[in-house]
């Protein structure tokens, strides 16, 4: 439970950093702190049955962590990192004719007109 | 049938990649994976029961192919080989070309997937493929409008993960029937990711400058069945659980309204397809057992009006009063036109009918005027002046020069258009006097209202709702919204 409600205030931290910060890398990064709640979450609830590794031994009734939210989530962390990446990219392009980088400035340049 | 499946989604991704390491073949690689994708989609639809794979046991991957998917899969294959037509004689990159040949297979897959895991996954690609198709030109402009599409779409997936978690937890499984039993909230954070993606009512506002600035051929695909990909999990949803399918209707009319209103006040002709797109979600939206037939004649004819859209002398409704346009493209605009405001020939006449049949009693009002606002606001287009015989011989070079880019764009129309005509077999009992006369007098008085009050107004409204900023905040009061409805249906319900 107590596990639980950190989970979920860094989702909310995230998401609000996306919100409030003015900077564009911040605000990615923001959204990377959020990714890591939900990465968390996941994580949190593969061991609500167990903590062991779900490896296949001779021992009998040892309390595995589901190992289905695992291998899912990994697949989420790394399309998550990837756009991040993306993301870095098409920021540093950015960077070039907005050197502040705030959200503002770059999108009244590139909307109207 | 189970093995052609795997393969062909497998194809274009393979080929997408291929593409990359042999550009001469490019263009053919990509044409063929459309055609297949095609009679893949022909096939699907002649089918007796439905494709269901189960791949991996229960944890596994879930795919249903049935008439629904084979209709968006059509969509698909079509605007596919028509943007591909479109750009032949152009000097796109190899990179064009894979892109989008990579998002032509993952909106594929998203088209027959079940369950919750699959489908992000699809989503994601696509998410990624359309960034890289919006900042093609490399422009700060279009990288900015990409920036924006990506994270706007990748925060939504990120609370539809959250949501895909809590369903697993209630059943041990991320197949899209699991809904049922899950919590409220999982419930309204998948709805929330799927409303954004699929540019649904108020947190699809991304939508318009993400698909009026992009390039002709882009926003064409986007518009016509990038957006989808966001729509068919929800109308799947609403098909298979008996609970969703008003709220999934509700969002429905909300989101038609909303969109007309917009379109019919809007000046650029870009932008005003683009907000009728969110318009016409709405009506796929409206009526799930019948959306698929809806989704195909809207996907082509918007690819159809942006490819048009893109040969227009300006984007302006204004300039365009002064500069007549070409007699043939205004040919192609008015069939166009027509089939999106439901005249009786075309297929989109077809579509209205069978939506309107399978509205709900409190649905219909808010459906008409909806369906009057598009009459509106596509008499904009029908009302443009056109000519004849080009008179100076400047004007006869200049379009000399357009022609040679636009021989690709005949075909292209010829594909969309005569889709447009060809889909009217999927529904032919729809002739009838009856129907017929009532679009008929939407139509009319959709004209009339355009020019006697609409020609002449000019409210300019706010832009405000599509900053960034303003686009995430929504998202937070949208998953309060859709968790007050579902908690409040299903306590009734029970």
């Amino acid at each position: 439970m107590m596990l639980e409600a950190f989970v979920f205030s860094t989702v909310l931290c995230g998401f609000f950093g996306i919100i409030f910060k003015q900077n564009l890398v911040m605000k990615i990064v923001s959204m990377d702190i959020m990714s890591t709640g939900v990465i968390a979450y996941y994580v949190l609830i593969a061991a609500r049955n167990g903590l062991f590794t779900p490896i296949l031994s001779n021992k009998d009734n040892i309390d595995y962590a589901d190992p289905v939210p695992q291998a899912v989530i990994l697949t989420a962390i790394v399309i998550g990192f990837s756009i991040q990446a993306l993301m870095l990219v098409g920021v540093m392009k950015l960077s070039k004719n907005n050197p502040t980088l705030e959200v503002r400035a770059i999108e009244e340049n590139n909307t109207n007109g | 049938m189970d093995k052609i499946t795997i393969a062909w989604i497998a194809l274009s991704f393979f080929a997408g990649f291929t593409i990359y390491l042999l550009p001469i073949l490019s263009r053919w690689l990509a044409l063929g994976v459309g055609i297949i994708s095609l009679i893949y989609g022909i096939k699907i639809f002649f089918l007796s029961s439905p494709l269901d794979i189960h791949l991996l046991g229960s944890f596994g991957v879930n795919l249903l192919a049935d008439e629904l998917s084979s209709f968006f899969i059509l969509t698909n294959a079509l605007v596919t080989i028509a943007v591909i037509i479109y750009c032949w004689q152009s000097s796109k990159t190899k990179f064009f070309y894979t892109q989008i040949i990579i998002l032509h297979g993952s909106v594929n897959a998203t088209f027959i997937c079940v369950d919750f895991i699959s489908l992000y996954v699809a989503l994601e690609v696509i998410s990624i493929a359309a960034f890289l198709l919006i900042a093609y030109p490399r422009t700060d402009k279009s990288i900015w409008v990409g920036l924006r599409y990506l994270f706007v779409s990748n925060v939504a997936m990120l609370f539809y993960l959250i949501g895909a978690i809590l369903v697993y937890q209630a059943n041990n499984s991320f197949n899209f029937a699991g809904l049922t039993n899950s919590p409220t909230e999982a419930m309204a954070l998948i709805f929330l990711g799927l409303l954004v993606k699929g540019g649904i009512f108020i947190p699809g506002l991304w939508l318009p400058l993400t698909h009026s600035e992009s390039e002709t051929p882009v926003s064409a695909m986007l518009s016509g069945v990038v957006v989808k990909a966001g729509v068919y999990p929800l109308l799947r949803c609403a098909l298979m659980l008996e609970e969703i399918d008003p709220i999934v209707r509700f969002f429905g009319v909300c989101t038609a309204l909303l969109g007309v209103g917009f379109a019919v006040l809007e000046k650029d002709t870009k932008r005003m397809l683009a907000f009728h797109t969110i318009s016409q979600l709405g009506f796929v939206l409206a009526a799930p057992v019948v959306g698929g037939f809806y989704a195909l004649t809207h996907g082509l004819v918007k690819s159809a009006l942006f490819l048009i859209a893109g040969v227009l002398p300006s984007r302006n409704f204004k300039q365009l009063q002064y500069q007549p346009i070409d007699s043939k493209i205004w040919l192609v605009l008015v069939v166009a036109s027509f089939s999106i405001s439901g005249f009786p020939l075309l297929s989109g006449f077809g579509a209205k009918v069978l939506s309107s049949k399978n509205f709900l009693p409190w649905q219909t009002i808010a459906m008409n005027i909806a369906a009057l606002g598009t009459a509106i606001s596509f008499a904009k287009f029908i009302f443009l002046p056109r000519q004849k015989l080009i008179s100076n011989s400047a004007e006869i070079a200049e379009s000399d020069e357009q022609k040679k880019i636009q021989t690709g764009f005949w075909w292209a129309m010829i594909i969309l258009l005569g889709g447009l005509i060809g889909a009217n077999v999927f529904y032919y009992q729809a002739y009838t006097l009856q129907n017929t006369v009532k679009p008929l007098i939407t139509i009319i008085l959709g004209w009339v209202a355009y020019l006697l009050i609409f020609k002449k107004l000019a409210i300019k409204l706010p832009r405000n709702f599509e900053k960034f900023d303003h686009l995430i905040g929504t998202m937070s009061l949208m998953s309060i919204l859709i968790f007050w409805i579902l908690w409040t249906q299903l306590k009734f319900s029970i």
